[in-house]
């Protein structure tokens, strides 16, 4: 069953398909949130952006967007957490986005990014953490990226090549190889 | 690194249980309704009360309609941000609406008729608040039946 027939499903009133729709898209939403924060906040955040859903769900008009509509509320209880490293990130990023920039597509270097990310991920700065989350840990397209984040898809381009530099930068400080 | 959540699909189901009760959708809905239908009723006692009246009357007038303008402001706000209204649950609120919309206007014609007042601005708010339960009603079963619509041609397509 689609995730848009159960989103029409569950916006009909049935409550067993609101419960499918939570047991399929909880684990992604959760590794979304606690690969943006520490341990002790990713479950009572999941619970907040659970919450969200479930009362913004009636409201959701286009059923078949709801992936974006999902991690645009999730990025937005995991921002009201991090407020100040985002409104710092804004800032030095500003000058680092340049739209148009192509992702480098080598699918065995992508496994090895996938593998190794989550070591390094929590030290790199938030919206490229973010950007890899997104991309590579929850393969969502550039479009629903830039969607989410609310940048051009340009610019969600230019952060996954800077965070993909970053990223090799540190397995390399770490010993590993890409 | 903790990379499992602590709490199990059923755990967070039952969290969010409460917000999906029958109950607070029952207490959103009966909420706004007398709330409303309270200040209408009132107003027009305030309103219709023969020759003039002391300070206090109006001051009790007052107090009771902010009273129920604040119950209805409250289930107001529980329906449109605290409690989700699913399309069935939008169908049946919508027709409450409606019937309470009609029960209040013929109250409240009856009251101004007896009192002399005259049963033209009665109607007038009352025709109002029924207008506006119609359209409720029209919306909550056009919403109801494009989402049925859509499941029928995305269930046709998953069975050719």
């Amino acid at each position: 069953m689609t995730d848009e027939l159960l989103v029409v499903r569950a916006q009909l009133g049935e409550r067993g398909a609101l419960a499918e729709l939570l047991a399929r898209w909880r684990m992604p939403v959760w590794t979304y949130v606690r690969r943006m924060l520490d341990a002790d906040r990713a479950d009572d955040v999941s619970q907040e952006i659970w919450l969200a859903v479930v009362r913004g769900l009636p409201r959701l008009r286009e059923p078949g967007r709801f992936v974006p509509w999902l991690f645009t509320i999730a990025r937005r209880s995991v921002t009201d957490r991090l407020r100040d490293e985002y409104a710092q990130a804004e800032e030095t990023s500003a000058f680092g986005d340049i739209a148009g920039e192509g992702i480098a597509e080598d699918p065995a270097e992508v496994m090895v990014e996938r593998a190794a990310l989550v070591s390094v991920l929590s030290a790199l700065p938030v919206l490229e953490r973010e950007i890899l989350v997104l991309f590579y840990l929850e393969d969502l397209p550039v479009e629903v990226c830039a969607h989410v984040c609310q940048v051009p898809a340009g610019t969600v381009k230019s952060r996954l090549n800077r965070a993909r530099r970053l990223l090799r930068e540190s397995l390399e400080e770490k010993g590993h190889t890409s | 690194m903790n990379n499992e959540p602590r709490r199990s699909a059923q755990d967070m189901i039952e969290h969010l249980a409460p917000v999906l009760s029958l109950r607070r959708r029952i207490r959103a809905v009966t909420a706004l309704m007398a709330g409303v239908a309270g200040a209408v009723f009132v107003s027009t006692l305030w309103w219709s009360e023969p020759g003039p009246l002391p300070g206090r009357t109006h001051l009790a007038f007052a107090l009771f309609t902010a009273l129920c303008l604040a119950w209805a402001a409250y289930g107001g706000w529980l329906l449109t941000r605290r409690v989700p209204l699913f399309a069935a649950d939008r169908v049946i609120a919508a027709w409450i609406g409606l019937a309470a919309s009609l029960a209040t206007t013929a109250v409240v014609t009856v009251v101004a008729v007896r009192r002399g007042t005259g049963a033209g601005l009665a109607l007038a708010v009352g025709g109002l608040f029924v207008a506006v339960a119609v359209v409720l009603v029209v919306r909550a079963h056009l919403r109801r039946a494009a989402l049925l619509r859509r499941m029928r041609e995305l269930t046709g397509r998953g069975n050719p």
